[in-house]
């Protein structure tokens, strides 16, 4: 007759054994995106994209940093109708992930958090939208960008303190309501940021151009306060506005800080650390009929930042929580051999959960330059540690369509000196 | 004893336990009538579109200008525009307007999505491979006399944020439809058509 105790060892080398491979598990961050992560800011992109080709090339986990990354990989190599498919993946598991998993959070009590699924800072909920609005509207798809604009609104409202900041994407909305002529919506959108802004001239001209539309006489007159003296007059529409989404630098990565308490406890927790420091005003040529040059920026290390202090009450206590049950359980084991090995295990275990979405730029920037005539050359000079100049492919303008969308980025190792937008 | 049922029936504990995984996990199919009402969540889905089209068609043949008319007048359909806050493909909804109201005879449409083919085989017409008097005649298209056009609207409510098991949800959708004289630009028909629908999901799942 077999003997389980023979099979299976006493309660105290299980729970080392048990230690040992969630250590094994928690170690095994989804290689194929520090690669793809790599070959990207390396200027490989297409490598990058086949790194990351299938779901299943990451653990279940990490499956939403895929479909963020491999998004955002595909929008900046020009592949934006690939990389919008990518991202309404990653909308839809956002949505999937409202649900807790109780097997999942109970596992995490007593291991660690890189077990449970990633579910992405409130910040980067809200930049999907963004990615995917700007590919919309890349796309010539505007109708569907206006349908993220008002899935973000969403987010806005459920974490007003956390996504105060980013500016761009509020900018970005009011634009998406003003292309399917939703003034109102814009109106709406528009004035929320001004009011958020510390200078609200970049959106004044937008703010006074659709009061008007609108027939709110004052508030025109409250806006045009902000415009410079030669851009009042009477108004002379120009043919079309070209939009410029800019990304610079790159985005913020989290780090692992750690506070140990005798014998072997172990808090630790992951905080924010930017990797480009200083913002340049991307400075934007054009050698024809052009109006004033508006930009409208997002820091997106300082929302990001936000976004994770207003979780950070919530990881304190789970922390505090988690280095109670294993203590408890640590004290449990007669052996003090084991004990001293699970508290080893336990202590080791207990890694901050450092995942991100690492390709994001550090800043965001809108460019909105009102243009008249037919067609029109642009250059994009971005200072800065990756900087370099890109040309934009000619503009031609058409009668009847107002809005030309182009998305330039930096931050690559071998940006080229001299290049061409995808 | 004790330990014998350790020994015997740990196995047989976990044979159940494998049979309920795997029959959880075998891939099951099943056909549904498309006119059936079936909802996995609130958001619109393609029972709504029936529901919608149905009531639509109904209004839109039995009211003036269409049912008083006994000439097919000649009507095109532009896009409704989604205004929700969900991708969703209006096609699909004028597609079945336009493809009911000609089988009930009240009118008959231009073939605006076909355009752009219509030009080319007719350039290919006239291109020197085809005779002559088998070549469709230009100039001879009929211009549509109204013009269908609508929009479809969401609102969702949110419970707001307590203490609970269940989150719930209210989602309202309004598709307006309009039927404009193309001539003196009057709206000569309208009509909607609104769903109201909750949808409560637990909060906690394994």
């Amino acid at each position: 007759m077999i003997h389980l105790r023979k099979i299976f060892p006493p309660a105290g080398w299980r729970s080392f054994l048990l230690c040992g491979l969630m250590l094994f598990f928690a170690g095994c961050a989804s290689a194929p995106l520090k690669q793809a992560r790599s070959d990207f800011y390396g200027g490989r992109l297409d490598r990058a994209t086949q790194t990351l080709a299938e779901p299943s090339d990451v653990s279940k986990r990490d499956r939403l940093l895929f479909f963020m990354e491999r998004g955002v990989i595909l929008h900046h190599a020009g592949r934006y109708e690939e990389s919008i498919a990518a991202l309404l993946e990653a909308s839809a598991l956002i949505k999937d992930q409202e649900r807790i998993s109780a097997a999942e959070q109970a596992g995490s009590m007593v291991t660690t958090e890189w077990i449970t699924e990633y579910k992405g800072e409130y910040a980067e909920r809200l930049l999907v939208h963004t990615y995917l609005m700007m590919g919309f509207l890349l796309a010539d798809r505007p109708e569907s960008a206006l349908v993220e604009a008002k899935q973000a609104l969403e987010i806005f409202n459920a974490f007003p303190k956390a996504t105060a900041r980013d500016h761009f994407t509020r900018a970005l909305i009011a634009h998406c309501f003003e292309i399917n002529g939703e003034i109102n919506g814009a109106y709406i959108e528009y004035k929320k940021l001004a009011e958020q802004m510390a200078d609200p001239a970049p959106v004044a001209d937008k703010l006074a151009s659709i009061a008007g539309r609108l027939g709110f006489y004052d508030d025109v007159e409250t806006w045009r306060q902000y415009l410079e003296p030669a851009e009042i007059g009477p108004e002379q529409p120009m043919d079309a506005e070209l939009v410029l989404f800019v990304g610079q630098g790159r985005g913020p990565i989290k780090i692992p800080r750690n506070i140990v308490l005798p014998p072997s406890i172990r808090f630790s927790f992951a905080t924010y650390e930017d990797r480009t420091r200083y913002f340049y005003q991307p400075a934007v040529t054009i050698a024809s009929k052009a109006g004033p040059v508006r930009m409208v920026t997002t820091n997106l290390g300082a929302v990001l930042k936000d976004s994770l202090n207003e979780r950070l009450t919530r990881i304190l206590v789970k922390e505090t929580a988690r280095a109670a049950a294993k203590e408890v359980i640590a004290q449990q084991i007669d052996d003090p051999l084991v004990e001293a090995l699970v508290r080893v295990a336990f202590f080791l275990m207990e890694e901050p959960d450092t995942r991100a979405w690492e390709t994001l730029p550090a800043y965001l920037t809108m460019v909105r330059i009102p243009v008249g005539g037919a067609g029109h050359e642009l250059a994009v000079r971005i200072s800065g540690e990756y900087g370099g100049t890109v040309r934009l492919p000619p503009v031609n303008i058409i009668p009847h369509r107002r809005f030309y969308h182009y998305s330039v980025r930096d931050g690559f190792a071998e940006t080229p000196g001299d290049a061409a937008a995808p | 004893m004790r330990k014998q049922f350790h020994v015997m029936g740990m196995p047989l504990v976990l044979a159940i336990l494998a049979g309920m995984m795997m029959a959880g996990c075998s891939a099951t199919t099943r056909d549904f009538d498309p006119t059936d009402t079936i909802h996995y969540d609130a958001s619109y889905d393609f029972s709504d579109k029936n529901k919608i089209v149905d009531a639509l068609v109904e209004s839109l043949s039995h009211r003036s200008p269409l049912a008083a008319r006994n000439d097919r007048p000649v009507v095109i359909v532009y896009d409704v525009a989604n205004r929700t806050s969900e991708h969703i493909s209006t096609d699909l909804i004028t597609d079945d307007i336009r493809q009911r109201i000609l089988e009930t005879g009240k009118a008959r449409f231009v073939n605006k999505v076909q355009r752009d083919n219509i030009q080319k085989e007719l350039s290919y017409q006239y291109g020197g491979d085809v005779t002559a008097d088998t070549r469709a005649q230009r100039a001879r298209q009929v211009g549509a006399e109204y013009m269908i056009s609508g929009t479809l609207r969401s609102i969702t409510k949110k419970e707001p944020d307590q203490v609970r098991l269940k989150k719930r949800k209210l989602q309202y959708y309004s598709l307006t439809l309009e039927l404009t004289d193309l001539e003196s630009g009057l709206i000569e028909w309208a009509d909607s058509v609104e769903i109201v629908r909750e949808e409560a999901k637990p909060i906690i799942g394994w």
